[in-house]
């Protein structure tokens, strides 16, 4: 059934507790278009997982309300089920070979037997599993049986993929290779909500994220939007031919900045202030003024991980 | 309910359990019952009275062991709900298109299937042992039903079991207790005499592999007897009532919460 309205998923106060105590998931709202990879963004036990766990049924939200491709959360069962992918965060695993362990999902998923052959090869092969076709699961490294587990979803068709936290423990090849097999299905229609915390991870791959912490979305907006609405907190950082606590009285005069000294020798000094340009002026008058040399100068550019602190109060 | 769905599980539960470890549990160890029980004690006892005539003590010890496999069966089928619990494919299987109960026929069909071909094997190693079979076709027939009873009662027991466990350690513990107890406090290996001691009569005739060993004994020799009836309805009515058990421990399974 074709789904007609804009957003695949449209999630409206959805709250969740554990027995009546605090909620896991406090009231979150937000919607995901078709096609888009969308980014839920918190630390450990925020609430990202309990929330793809209501989005597929596997547990009934406490309130609030949520469509997911078109049906009711609250009415929805296998038929949604059917037409969803998840890679949970938690390791799942047959006790059985990596290429028979493909093999029965796809019987799981009812994909005819050509089909799977084709897919199992090239799984194996984009994956670099094919030399542990015969492995059993549990001889496996972490690396591997995550790979397989992520693989493992690609054995069926899907609209609408849930991956939580995919790529824990995964070398950054892989971790690269993952991310950009989402990239290319999110390409050909595939609509992906991706939880994680490496925040690397979501810049390169989101087109919008949510930063959520202790249940609650804090901000959700596209990345660069997320970036332009924390740009205040720009750093400019500048290293000098010599250390010391007068160089650090001189740029600690500039009005409006907070200086940060180097950890170590060698290190820069960061100023922090909301107008970088005339943080930058400031310090190269200063340099000039007492005949300091400057050595470097650099714009730090507000990164996602800078927002994110920022967000769950945790930086800046 | 999708059948097929329920069928595809049981394809993947024997895909997965189809491995020497788990064919050696379930075959190995009643074939050693076979061979050296029925061998060892048929040299010693005599011909066995059942159903008003007498049998030599092979032909009592293989419908047992066909009954046993039952319980063998069982034991597997719980293992995987315990298997599935601890290494996160019950959630998995449960975010996909599959109901709780769906996945639940699926294990009693793998437990009827792992029965059946355990029952096979040890009829055919019955007829190595004995230089063939005597089996009517309405003997065979009550063999198969009742193994099927037999199976959804010890997958049922057993599930319940592994429902309620808190750890593997514990699952397979009371488990080994489990296979050891009913398979020796049951008529599998031999019948029980009025002489016996009665408790032990008394937990012998409260075992439901007790009956499935009547049955599929009934069905070996080709003896449909009155007592045949009454057997029947006790194993059937026990094993709805346990099938009943089973459903409720098995929603007290909790899924998606740490």
């Amino acid at each position: 059934m074709p789904v007609e309205q804009e957003n695949v998923v449209e999630v409206k106060d959805l709250r969740f507790t554990y027995g009546g105590g605090r909620y896991a998931v406090d009231g979150i709202s937000f919607g995901i278009r078709k096609g888009e990879i969308f980014g839920f963004l918190g630390k450990n036990g925020a609430g990202k997982t309990t929330t793809i766990k209501m989005l597929t049924t596997l547990i009934r939200p406490t309130s609030g309300s949520a469509t997911v491709l078109g049906t009711d959360l609250m009415h929805a069962g296998k038929s949604l089920r059917r037409r969803v992918g998840v890679v949970m965060q938690e390791e799942s695993f047959d006790f059985t070979t990596v290429e028979k362990s493909l093999d029965i999902y796809g019987v799981l998923w009812g994909t005819p037997k050509k089909e799977r052959e084709k897919r199992i090869e090239d799984l194996l092969s984009f994956f670099e599993l094919e030399d542990s076709r015969k492995k059993r699961m549990w001889d496996l490294s972490g690396g591997q049986k995550r790979r397989v587990q992520v693989a493992r979803e690609f054995m069926h068709d899907m609209e609408l993929l849930f991956l939580d936290e995919p790529t824990v423990g995964l070398d950054t090849i892989a971790r690269r290779k993952i991310l950009d097999m989402v990239m290319e299905k999110a390409k050909d229609g595939l609509t992906v909500l991706f939880t994680t915390h490496n925040l690397e991870e979501a810049d390169y791959l989101c087109q919008r994220i949510a930063i959520i912490d202790r249940g609650k979305i804090l901000a959700n907006d596209s990345v660069s939007a997320l970036k332009r609405s924390y740009s205040g907190f720009k750093t400019v950082e500048a290293s000098f031919d010599r250390d010391g606590n007068e160089i650090a009285r001189l740029l600690e005069s500039i009005p409006g900045v907070r200086v940060e000294r180097p950890a170590e020798k060698g290190e820069p000094f960061k100023l922090i202030g909301p107008e970088p340009e005339k943080t930058v002026r400031a310090v190269v008058d200063i340099a000039v003024k007492s005949g300091i040399k400057l050595e470097w100068l650099n714009i730090h550019a507000v990164t996602l991980e800078e927002v994110f602190l920022k967000a769950v109060g945790a930086g800046g | 309910m999708d059948l097929l769905n329920s069928y595809r599980l049981a394809m993947r539960n024997i895909l997965v359990n189809a491995d020497p470890g788990t064919m050696v549990f379930l075959l190995m160890m009643p074939t050693l019952y076979l061979v050296f029980m029925g061998y060892m004690f048929g040299s010693l006892i005599g011909g066995i009275a059942v159903g008003g005539s007498s049998i030599d003590y092979m032909s009592f010890l293989s419908p047992g062991i066909i009954s046993f496999q039952t319980l063998t069966a069982g034991a597997v089928a719980g293992g995987m709900l315990w298997s599935d619990r601890r290494y996160g494919m019950f959630e998995q299987i449960l975010s996909g298109p599959y109901t709780r109960a769906e996945y639940l026929l699926g294990i009693v069909l793998t437990t009827m299937a792992l029965a059946i071909f355990g029952a096979i094997i040890m009829l055919i190693i019955s007829a190595v042992l004995t230089g063939g079979l005597a089996l009517t076709v309405a003997g065979f027939a009550l063999i198969i039903a009742n193994l099927i009873i037999g199976s959804v009662f010890w997958g049922a027991f057993l599930l319940a079991l592994a429902a309620i466990s808190k750890s593997n350690q514990m699952y397979n513990s009371i488990q080994v207790i489990i296979l050891f107890f009913a398979s020796f406090a049951s008529t599998v290996f031999y019948p029980v005499s009025t002489t016996a001691p009665l408790a032990l009569r008394l937990v012998v005739d409260f075992n439901p592999l007790t009956y499935v060993a009547n049955t599929v004994r009934a069905g070996y020799i080709s003896s449909f007897t009155p007592a045949l009836l009454d057997d029947e309805i006790i194993l059937v009515v026990v094993t709805a009532a346990m099938f009943l058990l089973s459903i409720l421990s098995y929603r007290r399974v909790r899924i998606g919460l740490k």
